[in-house]
C-alpha cells in the first residue's frame, strides 16, 4: 500500500526557569527546532525535514512535545535536537534543552509510551509528596491513566510539575 | 540494556553546582557519573590531591529516573600532558593516583598520543575537540590501544555551545572514526551547567553525526562506559591474572598457567 510513512519523535522540554513553561507553544517550538536543524545540517537539512514537519501535540505543564517528520529524514531531525538551546517568544529567551524520549511510527505508540512514562513520573512524585491530600490525588491519577479514545492526553498531572528536582 | 554513564562531569569548586548537575543527570537517566579533576602540567606544580569520597560531598544522591537506585558517583583524574616528563607521574608508585577510579590522559602531541596508547597505564585517552588536531591519527597506535582495552573519549558539550567548536568536533571525530571504525569510543559531556547535559538517547544520536553506526553510538554511551569502569577497577586491583585451561587430550598435564596478555605488567 502506498502511503507516506512518518516518524513521530516524542521529546520533553527541560528548563530551569519556570516561566519557560508559558512560552511552550507550537510556533515557538517549531521555530526553535527548525533553527537547530538549519544550524546543524544547513539548507539541505532544513528543506528535507520541513517536508512534513509539524508539532503534533504539546503539553505545556509537563513540557511534552510530539514532532512529526518523514521517515526518510528522521535521523536529520533526531541528530539536530540536542542542539536546541533556547526557546524564543515575544522577545524573551529561555534557555532549555530537549530530551528525546521515544521515536515511533504512529501517534498511538508514542501515546502508549507517554502513558507509561507519566506513570513512572507520578510514582516518583509520590515519593516526594509531603501531605496526604497530594498523595491521594496522585494515587487517583495513577489509577485513571489509560488509553482513551478521544484525545492524546495521558493521565492527569499534578500541578506541582517538576517538584522532584526542587 | 546496559546502564548509561556520563564519565566527565567537571568538578568545580562550587558544590551546589555539582549537586544540580548530578540531579539533572539522574533525571535524564544516567546511572553512573564520574567527577573529573583536571591536572594541567603547564601551570606551576600542581599537587594531586586525594579524591574526596562522594559520599562525604553529597550526603543524599538523587535517584535515577527509570530505576530505583541512586546514582553512582566515581572519581576521575585527567592529566593534560604536553611533555614526556609529565608521564612520569603515572609511573610513580606513590600516592593518590591509585585512589581514583578512572585515569584519563589528554595528549597534546603525536608522540605522546603514541606513548599513551601503547605504554601508559590509563583507561581513557581524550581527543581534543576544541581545536584542530595538530597530528593525524595513525593506525598502529590506535589498534594497540583497542587491543589493550583503552577507550577514546569525545566530548560533546563544546559542539552544543559554539558553532566553530562544532566543526572541529565533527572533523576530529570523523577522522578518528575512519581509523578505529567506531570501536572503543566513549562520548561524554564536560557540562558545567545542568542545561548543557543531554540525555543518553540524544548523545547516541550525536554519535550518528560523528559517523558511527547506530549500534556503535548506543554502545558509546552504555557498554563502552561500563567497560572503562571495569578497566579502571582491574587497574586498581589486579597485578596479574592466572588463567588455567584444561587440556582435553594430554593426560599428564592437567593444568597450565598462562599470563593474561593484558595485565601482565607488575606495578613496581
Amino acid at each position: 500500500m502506498v502511503r507516506f510513512k512518518n516518524r513521530y519523535v516524542l521529546c520533553e522540554v527541560v528548563s530551569e526557569d519556570p516561566r519557560c513553561r508559558q512560552c511552550i507553544e507550537d510556533r515557538t517550538v517549531g521555530l526553535a527546532v527548525r533553527d537547530a536543524i538549519a544550524r546543524a545540517h544547513g539548507d539541505y537539512g532544513l528543506a528535507c525535514c520541513s517536508v512534513s514537519f509539524t508539532v503534533k501535540y504539546l503539553n505545556a505543564y509537563t513540557g511534552t512535545v510530539l514532532l512529526r517528520c518523514r521517515k526518510d529524514f528522521y535521523r536529520l531531525l533526531c541528530s539536530a535536537l540536542p542542539f536546541v538551546r533556547q526557546l524564543e517568544s515575544r522577545n524573551q529567551r529561555y534557555p532549555c534543552f530537549f530530551n528525546t524520549l521515544h521515536v515511533g511510527g504512529t501517534i498511538r505508540t508514542c501515546q502508549k509510551f507517554l502513558i507509561q512514562y507519566n506513570r513512572r513520573q507520578l510514582l516518583m512524585l509520590l515519593q516526594n509528596c509531603t501531605n496526604e491530600e497530594e498523595r491521594r490525588s496522585i494515587r487517583q491519577s495513577l489509577l485513571s491513566c489509560s488509553l482513551t479514545e478521544e484525545q492524546p492526553q495521558s493521565g492527569d498531572e499534578e500541578d506541582g510539575d517538576d517538584t522532584e528536582t526542587d | 540494556m546496559a546502564a548509561f554513564a556520563d564519565l566527565n562531569v567537571p568538578q568545580g569548586p562550587d558544590k551546589k553546582c555539582v549537586q544540580s548537575l548530578l540531579e539533572a543527570a539522574a533525571r535524564l537517566g544516567y546511572s553512573t557519573v564520574a567527577l573529573n579533576h583536571v591536572i594541567d602540567f603547564k601551570e606551576k606544580k600542581q599537587e594531586i590531591v586525594k579524591p574526596v569520597s562522594p559520599s562525604e560531598l553529597f550526603p543524599s544522591l538523587p535517584v535515577v529516573q527509570g530505576t530505583s537506585k541512586r546514582i553512582k558517583v566515581l572519581n576521575r583524574l585527567t592529566l593534560v600532558v604536553s611533555d614526556p616528563s609529565h608521564c612520569n607521574l603515572l609511573r610513580s608508585t606513590s600516592t593518590n593516583i591509585r585512589l581514583y577510579d578512572i585515569i584519563a590522559v589528554f595528549p597534546k602531541t603525536e608522540k605522546l598520543f603514541h606513548i599513551a596508547c601503547t605504554t601508559l597505564d590509563v583507561d581513557l585517552v581524550c581527543i581534543n575537540v576544541t581545536e584542530k588536531l595538530p597530528f593525524y591519527f595513525r593506525r598502529p597506535p590506535v589498534n594497540v590501544a583497542i587491543d589493550r582495552g583503552i577507550y577514546f573519549e569525545l566530548l560533546y558539550t563544546p559542539a552544543i555551545k559554539d558553532s566553530t567548536m562544532r566543526r572541529y568536533t565533527i572533523s576530529n571525530a570523523i577522522s578518528l572514526m575512519q581509523i578505529c571504525k567506531g570501536k572503543n569510543i566513549v562520548m561524554s559531556s564536560a557540562a558545567e551547567r545542568p542545561l548543557e547535559l543531554r540525555g543518553p538517547y540524544d548523545v547516541a544520536n550525536l554519535g550518528l553525526l560523528f559517523g558511527m553506526s547506530e549500534s556503535d553510538a548506543k554502545a558509546a554511551v552504555s557498554t563502552n562506559c561500563r567497560a572503562t569502569l571495569l578497566h579502571g577497577e582491574t587497574r586498581k586491583s589486579a597485578c596479574g591474572v592466572v588463567y588455567t585451561v584444561k587440556k582435553p587430550r594430554k593426560v599428564e598435564e592437567e593444568e597450565m598457567t598462562l599470563p593474561a596478555c593484558k595485565k601482565a605488567k607488575t606495578q613496581g
